[in-house]
């Protein structure tokens, strides 16, 4: 009685795919991505080279791989980010993005111009009143200058 | 982490609405399509990626620069994924095959199920997009973690690692398991 011979790589090949050992498809699955040690992975890529079922194990899964990372890209809809800072505006009764810094909440800039404009006002109108203390008066600087201190001789 | 990195983390904790919406802009699309691939609808994908950004709002100080951000990110984003898949198989709620518009305008004004692809024919664009939406949307939750991070979003695994908490073995094996289903799955039409 003789024990029947092992099959040939062709004919291992052309049994149903699905008989694929799953510990080949998992070396060759490491294999695309990388995984796998320099000893190992010349290992296995001489079996894809010279095993057909290695080879049909490493294209079907090559191909598995190429659909899939050819999916299209989906894109999130262009109101997308209004979407989501109205959702949290809603949720936080506007709260959310409240907490900022004081320069963020007190309009320093404004102020300074609505201060500088003020102090344009109040000195305009004391330099044009009669009796306001920024005009100068050449008349009271002559009679009541300097000379009006130095006791005439 | 970079300086422009930091700078709008800091921005982000002083909670500056401006900062938060560029952070929207720069990261929405990705997150979106996380959700998307995750949960495999649109309107289910859009009110996730909502509330991952809301979340990461609202606990941006709980981030202590210890992963990159976008890392950060994504662990917020697959946990609310999980958290909507379970919710939704809660409620009976089958209805994750639903794709986009372009793909039911191509695939036919009903948006036909896979199941009804005839699989002796050639698949092409949308029919094929539709394929694997269902197939992802077949698979257990643990594994379509992995093969959307991995295969279509493209991580490495070191990132989906951190991303998950899980060991590289554990990362690695439940990709092999989710490869194995979509392959044969694929067989099946392809």
């Amino acid at each position: 009685m003789t024990a029947e011979p092992p099959p040939s790589p062709a004919e291992r090949a052309e049994r149903d795919e699905d008989e694929i050992d799953e510990a080949i498809l998992a070396k060759v699955s490491d294999y695309l991505d990388g995984a796998l040690t320099g000893a190992e992975r010349a290992d296995v890529a001489s079996k894809i080279a010279g095993d057909p079922t290695w080879q049909r194990a490493h294209a079907e899964l090559t191909e598995t791989r190429k659909y899939l990372s050819g999916l299209r890209k989906a894109h999130a809809p262009s109101s997308f980010a209004e979407g989501v800072a109205d959702t949290i505006h809603q949720r936080s009764a506007g709260r959310f993005f409240a907490r900022k810094t004081l320069g963020d909440r007190v309009p320093f800039g404004a102020l300074l111009i609505i201060a500088l404009a003020g102090l344009l006002v109040i000195a305009y109108v004391l330099w044009s009143s009669s009796t306001g203390s920024l005009k100068v008066d050449p008349d009271r600087a002559t009679h009541h200058g300097s000379g009006a201190v130095v006791p005439p001789p | 982490m970079s300086e422009l990195e930091r700078t709008l983390l800091r921005r982000l904790r002083d909670r500056d609405e401006r900062a938060f919406r560029e952070l929207i802009e720069n990261h929405r699309d990705r997150v979106f399509n996380i959700t998307y691939r995750m949960l495999g609808n649109r309107a289910e994908a859009e009110d996730v990626a909502q509330e991952v950004f809301i979340t990461v709002f609202k606990t941006i100080e709980t981030f202590r620069e210890e992963s990159k951000f976008s890392t950060w990110l994504y662990r917020v984003t697959v946990n609310h994924c999980k958290n909507r898949i379970k919710y939704l198989a809660r409620r009976h709620e089958r209805d994750r095959d639903e794709l986009d518009e372009t793909s039911h305008e191509t695939n036919g004004a009903s948006g036909a199920p896979l199941r009804h692809v005839p699989p002796d024919r050639a698949l092409e664009g949308a029919q094929l997009e539709v394929l694997l939406q269902e197939a992802i949307a077949n698979l257990d939750d643990d594994q379509r973690v992995v093969v959307v991070l991995r295969d279509v979003e493209d991580l490495s695994i070191e990132e989906i690692c951190e991303i998950t908490g899980l060991p590289d073995g554990t990362v690695k094996s439940r990709l092999h398991r989710a490869r194995l289903v979509l392959r044969k799955r694929l067989q099946r039409h392809v």
